[in-house]
């Protein structure tokens, strides 16, 4: 992999992405208003609004339309009208995709996928190298609909991703900041910290090494937190010196008040739930997906880059407005896991699925709304299918990671097929 | 159940296993079609009923007759001496007409360009508003100057215009009510609804002056018909195959049967006989409507903006006469006048077989579905096939360990959970390239000129009948093409086939329908060292190939290749109908893989 072949990438996936946005100019409007790429807490266009708000100071979470966080206004009113230059906005998304891609460059790179301090994969020596593990995130088709539909998740996305890639660097405090940025963004990021500090603390370089799992564990979350209080009190500072924007932005994601159809589970049980029982199962939807987090951690602590991509994935299942950008950043994370290809065994039927619910969705939400022959079933039905493919995969990966492990532990079982006794 | 499914997982292990798809997938077909032939049948088709209660279809008493009989003939006189006046005289008496009752009026010029040609006019409308209601719905009543078969709509211009004046007397209107009249029964009314929803394309098309509220309805009446006629034709299909709720059909044919005594029939069939070839006969002709796209009548554009509407055309010898006609579009308005809420009650997606009889989408979907899972039981067989070691790989091995499995010993032992190494990036990178050329036809034949068109088309006929030969001669100079490169070309291809056909067959069953069958042969076809063999496949897909068989389709139905074309064209530019990207960048794709697949050299397999 030569310096060439990397440039040639990069150059081209910006390239490709600037003629979408040059040459279709109703595109970007078009992805924007896409209930798949667009959720009410990633949305551009209610960025637009808030922004025109923020613009004429008025207190940008008037309206009830934004949810985004408070910092992103500044950033997006430095750049010029998105309505007279809408090349400065592409230029930016762009931009942050390569940089995305450019962690994942580094994360492939590093060999974590395969090797990690505490564990080694039998399965190592076929792994794929780091060009192809950032070419399939550029060029696959939801992370371009994802940046041409300018979803502020890409933000997101690059700052997990980098967290990852510094932690694997041996840059804690790096690592912590970046997931400090998610975290600030998205709220749920918050929820990878605990592997991702494992993951730093295999990785620390043998200069600074602190020896005691806790006392790293502490160091870090003290950095991680005070980076997010920072975070909070400028924005506090921003909105006219008040706390109400969390309620805005974090509360809404807490309590699902937006019912807006996204590719998630959450907003049609919580459509159709009645309101005395609200409460209940919004606290068990939150329980269920953070439970994950400590199970994973112990279960697979030799691997916690394992843990984080089966992490993204049921995120990108069950957080409360999933797009397809969560759906993006779980498919790069595994391509890293090339070399257990070969012991996953529903690739294929997770992938035409998959095929099958991009294909469907906007069908049956253009019978639902446009149509007005369907019904919300409809696409709430593809939503299920589009979860089960994911899940397929996720169950898929974790299948294969503890047969990879299994087969260390009991070398007389490689190649042989399990069974439940 | 750990014993059910040992006992599963170790069927599937069973090499006898692999041979059943391609039997699958022929007998998916084979029941998608017999499905379809059964539906006629008493037991798989329903009798129509009116679910929206509020339609109250035929209960209320007509009025119109008598002296309006009068009025209608000297508003016929009228449309008479307009007969050889350009569009704009023939508006501005209409206008003076209209403005005469009391009838707010608007115009709206449009041209739209297809195929070389340009298709400009005027509409004329007028609203008027109820008396009991808010402006916020409307109802529409159209009457093209021109008929759908390019006749002076001499009775049905006169029709409104009495029905206008007559309906202005009344007070019981709770809807405004649109009287549409449009130069042609195809441009002017596309070109009016996009305007009126704000969706039009605004260099070519003038806005409207005037609007009214949410549409809830219209009815276009056709009436070129000189003489007095027998039963009244119901022309319902819309634009892409989308069609009204079939209460408003249920309706107009209880109105129509049950209060005036006047037959009425759909898709031209005259004469119905209830048998099983009419009903057969009446679907079938839907279908290919359906499929086709292409709207029938001024009515058509309506449909995709969740306006129901339909067209009223009287044919045959009879006795009834105009006024009964007025009396079935008095009685349709009052009881569409009714209506608390959009019809939203019936069915969107049904088969009529009859004026009285249908099938709904659950019992006719399967059909279509069965056919799109061939394809997508094809494709996981290939994928799974070219995961498999070959003969060559595992000769030695495979005899010793059925020496074993012989011997009663663990069979387990001697299964390889390893799948040989797959080589992705060619098939997908030539999959890729076949359907991204898709857009050099689709972009040639909706943006040609009528005078080269005709030739462009063959002039392509002939390029993708000998592209496959190029295709296979390229691939196998590259590099030696295994039997795994042509397994998952063909498993790729045939997967995004059978995923694009079971979406489409949600919007356009029909299309859906017709293009499975047509591409069904691709399911079967392989590479072959048999030469004989391998004439029968290319000599099939040729004759299923999309050129030929649009070809053969025009041939057939008598209508000259230009007219085909500028007709898609038109539909495309004007209609926004999407049969050409079927055609174009899912059929022929999927069949240019099919046929490079036939045509290359196999040593082995």
């Amino acid at each position: 992999m030569t310096l060439q072949s990397k440039v040639g990438v990069f150059a081209g996936a910006a390239l490709l992405r600037l003629i979408l946005f040059a040459a279709f100019p109703s595109l970007p409007d078009l992805l924007t208003g896409r209930v798949e790429i667009s959720t009410p807490v990633t949305s551009f266009k209610r960025l637009q609004e808030g922004l025109f708000l923020y613009n004429h100071n008025v207190w940008p979470y008037d309206g009830g339309v934004f949810h985004q966080a408070p910092l992103l206004l500044p950033l997006f009113s430095l750049l010029p009208d998105v309505k007279t230059w809408p090349i400065f906005t592409a230029v930016l998304y762009i931009l942050v995709d390569l940089l995305s891609a450019y962690a994942l460059l580094i994360i492939a790179d590093s060999g974590e996928a395969g090797q990690s301090k505490l564990y080694t994969s039998p399965r190592r020596a076929k792994r794929s190298s780091g060009l192809l593990v950032a070419a399939a995130f550029l060029f696959n088709p939801y992370t371009l609909a994802t940046c041409i539909g300018r979803s502020t998740s890409v933000f997101t996305n690059c700052a997990i991703l980098f967290a990852i890639a510094k932690a694997l660097s041996g840059s804690p405090f790096n690592a912590m900041v970046a997931i400090s940025f998610a975290s600030y963004l998205s709220m749920y990021p918050i929820l990878l910290l605990p592997p991702l500090v494992l993951l730093a603390y295999d990785r620390q370089s043998e200069k600074r090494r602190i020896g005691s799992v806790i006392q790293f564990s502490v160091k870090t979350v003290l950095i991680a937190s005070a980076c997010i209080s920072v975070l909070l009190a400028m924005s506090f500072a921003l909105t006219g010196n008040s706390w109400d924007f969390l309620a805005r932005t974090y509360g809404i994601q807490l309590t699902l008040s937006d019912l807006t159809p996204n590719v998630g589970l959450w907003w049609y049980f919580f459509i159709e739930i009645f309101d005395s029982f609200r409460a209940f199962f919004l606290a068990v939807f939150w329980l269920h997906l953070v439970i994950y987090v400590g199970g994973l951690s112990i279960r697979l602590r030799t691997q916690p880059l394992a843990v984080l991509t089966i992490l993204l994935g049921i995120f990108a299942v069950f957080k409360p407005y999933p797009s397809i950008a969560d759906t993006s950043l779980f498919l790069a994370m595994l391509a890293l896991y090339r070399h257990l290809y070969p012991i996953m065994r529903y690739t294929y039927v997770a992938s035409a699925t998959m095929l099958y619910a991009t294909f469907l969705g906007p069908a049956f939400y253009h019978l639902w709304i446009y149509a007005g022959s369907g019904n919300a079933n409809f696409f709430y039905a593809i939503t299920l299918v589009w979860s089960l493919a994911q899940s397929l995969f996720v169950s898929d990966l974790t299948f294969a990671v503890l047969r990879d492990e299994w087969e260390v532990e009991r070398p007389e079982m490689v190649g042989k097929e399990i069974r439940q006794i | 159940m750990p014993r059910l499914l040992s006992t599963a997982l170790s069927l599937r292990r069973d090499p006898r296993l692999l041979r059943i798809p391609p039997y699958v997938s022929a007998f998916c077909i084979a029941i998608g079609v017999v499905w379809l032939l059964l539906l006629p049948l008493d037991d798989y088709s329903r009798r129509t009923y009116v679910s929206e209660n509020a339609l109250l279809p035929g209960q209320v008493h007509t009025y119109f007759g008598g002296s309006e009989q009068h009025i209608f003939r000297a508003f016929r006189h009228e449309v008479d001496l307009l007969a050889d006046k350009n569009n704009y005289e023939v508006n501005d008496k209409l206008e003076s007409i209209l403005t005469g009752f009391g009838v707010k009026v608007g115009r709206q010029n449009y041209t739209y360009h297809s195929a070389g040609q340009i298709y400009t006019g005027e509409n004329v409308y007028g609203i008027l508003q109820a008396p009991r209601g808010d402006a916020t719905e409307a109802i529409v009543l159209v009457a093209a100057w021109k008929s759908i078969d390019e006749q002076l709509n001499r009775n049905g211009i006169a029709l409104v215009l009495t029905l206008a004046r007559y309906f202005k007397r009344w007070s019981l209107w709770s809807k405004d009510i649109i009287l549409l009249l449009p130069p042609d029964s195809t441009t002017g009314t596309q070109a009016w609804v996009d305007a009126y929803h704000d969706a039009h394309d605004f260099k070519h098309i003038a806005p409207l002056p005037l609007k009214s509220g949410a549409l809830q309805g219209a009815i276009a009446i056709d009436y070129p018909h000189e003489q007095r006629y027998h039963e009244l034709h119901i022309i319902y299909d819309g634009t892409n195959g989308q069609l009204p709720n079939l209460d408003l059909i249920n309706s107009i044919v209880n109105i129509a049967g049950g209060q005036m005594g006047i037959e009425t029939t759909v898709q031209q069939m005259t004469g119905h006989t209830d048998s099983y070839q009419d009903r057969l006969q009446t679907m079938l002709r839907g279908m290919l409507y359906q499929g086709l796209g292409y709207p029938t009548g001024p009515h058509s554009s309506f449909i995709p903006y969740h306006v129901d509407a339909i067209t009223l055309q009287p044919t045959g010898e009879g006795w009834h006469d105009e006024m009964a006609m007025g009396r079935v579009v008095e009685g349709s308005f009052r009881s569409l006048n009714n209506l608390l809420e959009h019809l939203h009650q019936s069915f969107f997606f049904y088969l009529l077989m009859q004026k009285n009889r249908f099938v709904s989408i659950g019992t006719y979907l399967p059909s279509a579905m069965l056919l799109a899972a061939n394809f997508t039981i094809m494709a996981i067989f290939l994928w799974v096939k070219s995961g498999q070691p070959t003969a060559k790989d595992v000769g030695t091995g495979k005899q010793q360990s059925d020496g074993l499995e012989r011997k009663g010993d663990a069979a387990p032992s001697s299964w390889s959970p390893l799948t040989v190494e797959r080589n992705l990036l060619s098939p997908l990178t030539f999959v890729a390239i076949c359907h991204s050329i898709s857009a050099i036809p689709l972009f040639l034949f909706n943006h040609l000129g009528i005078n080269t068109l005709p030739l462009a088309f063959l002039i392509f006929s002939v390029t993708s009948t000998v592209l496959p030969a190029i295709f296979s001669f390229a691939a196998a100079s590259l590099q030696k093409p295994t039997p795994q490169y042509f397994q998952l070309t063909k498993s790729f291809s045939l997967l995004i086939l059978g995923v694009s056909l079971a979406t489409l067959s949600t919007l356009n069953f029909s299309l859906a329908f017709l293009v499975g069958l047509l591409a069904s042969p691709l399911t079967f076809i392989r590479p072959t060292d048999s030469a004989a063999t391998r004439w029968f496949f290319a000599a099939l897909l040729i004759l299923t190939s999309p050129p030929i068989v649009i070809l053969s389709t025009a041939w057939t139905s008598g209508v000259t290749l230009t007219e085909v074309l500028k007709a898609a064209s038109l539909g495309w530019n004007v209609w926004g109908m999407y049969t050409p990207i079927i055609i174009w960048c899912m059929w022929w794709p999927a069949w240019l893989i099919g046929m490079t697949n036939t045509l290359s050299p196999i040593s082995n397999i």
